[in-house]
């Protein structure tokens, strides 16, 4: 019986130790509508153009992502991952970089997915079609998608629904995000991302959910709005 | 507690013996593409999805399971059926979930290896990507990919098939539509009679070798040999049915040049595809040539071969349509290779 304690308390600690020595660095994505953190559902917001609305649905795709030091060095671990951001999935929220990286300047994403894999076939895992992020009817990723509802909106059921994607020439709405973490170096194991959905309604495009509740396919309406959520992303420290 | 010991030893030994056991898996049999005489390349990439045996066993089966739709009423070779050269034979639209129509005319499945893209407005880029089309559109099979999905993994012969196919019984959207993808490339039609004419071993009879002066002087352009499609866009003078508002091409490129243009279609087995068009509305093939003759509605864009229409004479329409019918080819038709599996369910058709 001793014996047996004794060999559980040994594994324990060492499940710790090893835990201990993996430290890693993680970002977290927080979502918010203007100061409000996004809850899915009921709760009611306000756009820039006086529109209330609510939101069922946030997703969008982080890839290629590197972090780039002070040193300019660059750090390349996640850079052939696929990862889809989720409301609705905590977890998902949450991006593991491999091990603890110190003095990180700024890190480097595309909000959306590259072009070869828009046209190479089907893939699994985040980028699995089963995702519904991916039009089924002019193949593409959907890279960023924000649905809800508005009593301004004239759609069905006052639904407004964004789905933006697009990889051909004329089309393309893959956003490269670039976000300075510090100027100094830093040794955080958390960065904390924010996403601002106020950001869609309000840029170089006027997004009214009253004039646009709806944009389901690649080209000027969905370049437009991803004009307008590139500048969506901000660090907080 | 030394039998306790025995045992422990011997549940171990079995324990890594089983490991060996899987680590000693049969490899899949690959299988040759042949690429017919004369033939280009294939744009299929066949590094990404090798052809095996067991994959294309595999995607036969799929194609041919109605469990892919929501209430296991519609396989793939529902509305593409062997006889009709993989089309909907003698229907201008297919059936689809719950008593609706689709809004195109299903083509027949051929030669799919050399298409870059697919679906008469050539909206799909890959051809791994084309099954999950029909699988999730509400007038076709009107099924979530999760519950396919999900109905696969409970059964237990396909895990042992995606395993003999891919090397574990994981089974993903990937992985089935690269099946599909094996099955469906294997669909190769060049064995017709004009075939064997090319080929030296048979002869062209009077009205065929009319026919097929004629034909290259009037309809090769766009209907290419050797797969009698050049598989480009065009606008053949067919007004839009308001019913349906298909404006074709356009859809996927949002150019207005490209309003109501569709993919040239093949015209390989044409006397088993009817009726024809994107929507189907010409039943026979003389409502085809009265078409080009003299119904057409040319518009701004429509195709500059076409501007005037396509005068054919009643004779000429004769020999053409004996040259047609050359393009046949039952051995593709009939070949068991691509029938329906003996162990699914035989395929109910549509009695109309």
């Amino acid at each position: 019986m001793i014996i047996k304690n004794l060999t559980t308390t040994l594994f324990c600690t060492l499940l710790i130790t090893i835990a201990v020595a993996q430290e890693t660095t993680t970002i977290q994505l927080k979502h918010k509508v203007g100061d409000e953190l996004l809850q899915l559902g009921t709760t009611s917001y306000t756009n820039q153009w006086n529109e209330q609305f609510t939101v069922n649905k946030f997703k969008y795709y982080i890839t290629a992502l590197e972090v780039e030091f002070t040193n300019g060095n660059k750090n390349y671990s996640w850079h052939k991952k696929y990862h889809l951001v989720d409301e609705a999935n905590a977890a998902s929220k949450t991006i593991v970089l491999d091990k603890k990286l110190n003095n990180i300047k700024a890190i480097h994403f595309l909000l959306g997915v590259d072009s070869i894999v828009n046209t190479n076939g089907i893939h699994t895992g985040d980028l699995d079609p089963m995702k519904t992020m991916f039009w089924t009817w002019n193949t593409g990723y959907i890279y960023a998608k924000l649905e809800g509802q508005s009593s301004s909106s004239k759609a069905q059921a006052h639904s407004f629904s964004y789905h933006i994607g697009g990889y051909k020439a004329n089309e393309n709405a893959v956003k490269k995000i670039s976000l300075l973490i510090k100027d100094n170096a830093t040794t955080d194991n958390e960065i904390i991302i924010e996403a601002n959905i106020l950001a869609w309604f309000n840029g170089a495009k006027k997004l009214k959910i009253a004039e646009e509740p709806i944009c389901h396919q690649p080209g000027k309406l969905a370049m437009d709005i991803a004009n307008n959520y590139e500048k969506m992303f901000s660090v907080k420290l | 507690m030394k039998t306790f010991k025995v045992i422990t030893i011997l549940i171990c030994l079995v324990v890594v013996g089983v490991g060996f056991i899987e680590i000693k898996k049969h490899k899949p049999t690959p299988l040759i593409f042949i690429v017919p005489k004369g033939w280009p390349k294939p744009i299929y990439n066949f590094k990404n999805n090798p052809l095996t045996v067991e994959g294309f066993e595999l995607g036969k089966k799929l194609f041919y399971d109605e469990r892919l739709s929501k209430d296991s009423t519609i396989s793939c070779a529902s509305c593409h059926q062997q006889f009709s050269a993989f089309a909907t034979f003698d229907h201008n639209f297919s059936h689809g979930y719950n008593n609706t129509f689709t809004t195109r005319n299903a083509p027949a499945l051929q030669n799919l290896a050399w298409q870059k893209e697919l679906m008469w407005d050539g909206g799909i880029n890959h051809l791994d990507v084309q099954p999950i089309t029909p699988i999730v559109a509400e007038n076709e099979m009107a099924e979530t990919l999760e519950n396919v999905i999900y109905k696969l993994k409970k059964d237990t012969s396909y895990k042992r098939m995606f395993k003999n196919a891919f090397g574990s019984n994981e089974i993903t959207t990937e992985r089935m539509t690269k099946a599909l993808s094996q099955f469906m490339v294997m669909l190769v039609s060049s064995n017709s009679k004009y075939d064997k004419v090319k080929r030296g071993e048979d002869t062209f009879n009077l009205p065929e070798k009319l026919g097929y002066e004629i034909f290259k002087q009037k309809c090769a352009s766009c209907h290419t040999e050797p797969f009698f499609t050049d598989l480009s866009y065009r606008n053949t003078g067919m007004p839009l049915d308001a019913t349906i508002n298909d404006i074709g091409r356009m859809r996927i490129t949002n150019n207005k040049n490209d309003s109501l243009k569709f993919k040239v279609p093949s015209l390989r087995n044409v006397d088993l595809t009817f009726p024809y068009g994107h929507d189907g509305r010409f039943f026979t093939l003389s409502n085809v040539f009265e078409h080009y003759k003299s119904n057409m509605q040319p518009i701004h864009n429509t195709d500059i071969l076409l501007k005037n229409k396509l005068y054919l004479s009643n004779f000429q329409i004769g020999q053409l349509t004996a040259f047609l019918f050359s393009l046949t080819d039952s051995s593709f038709t009939k070949n068991p290779l691509f029938a329906a599996p003996a162990y699914t369910k035989p395929i109910i058709l549509h009695q109309h």
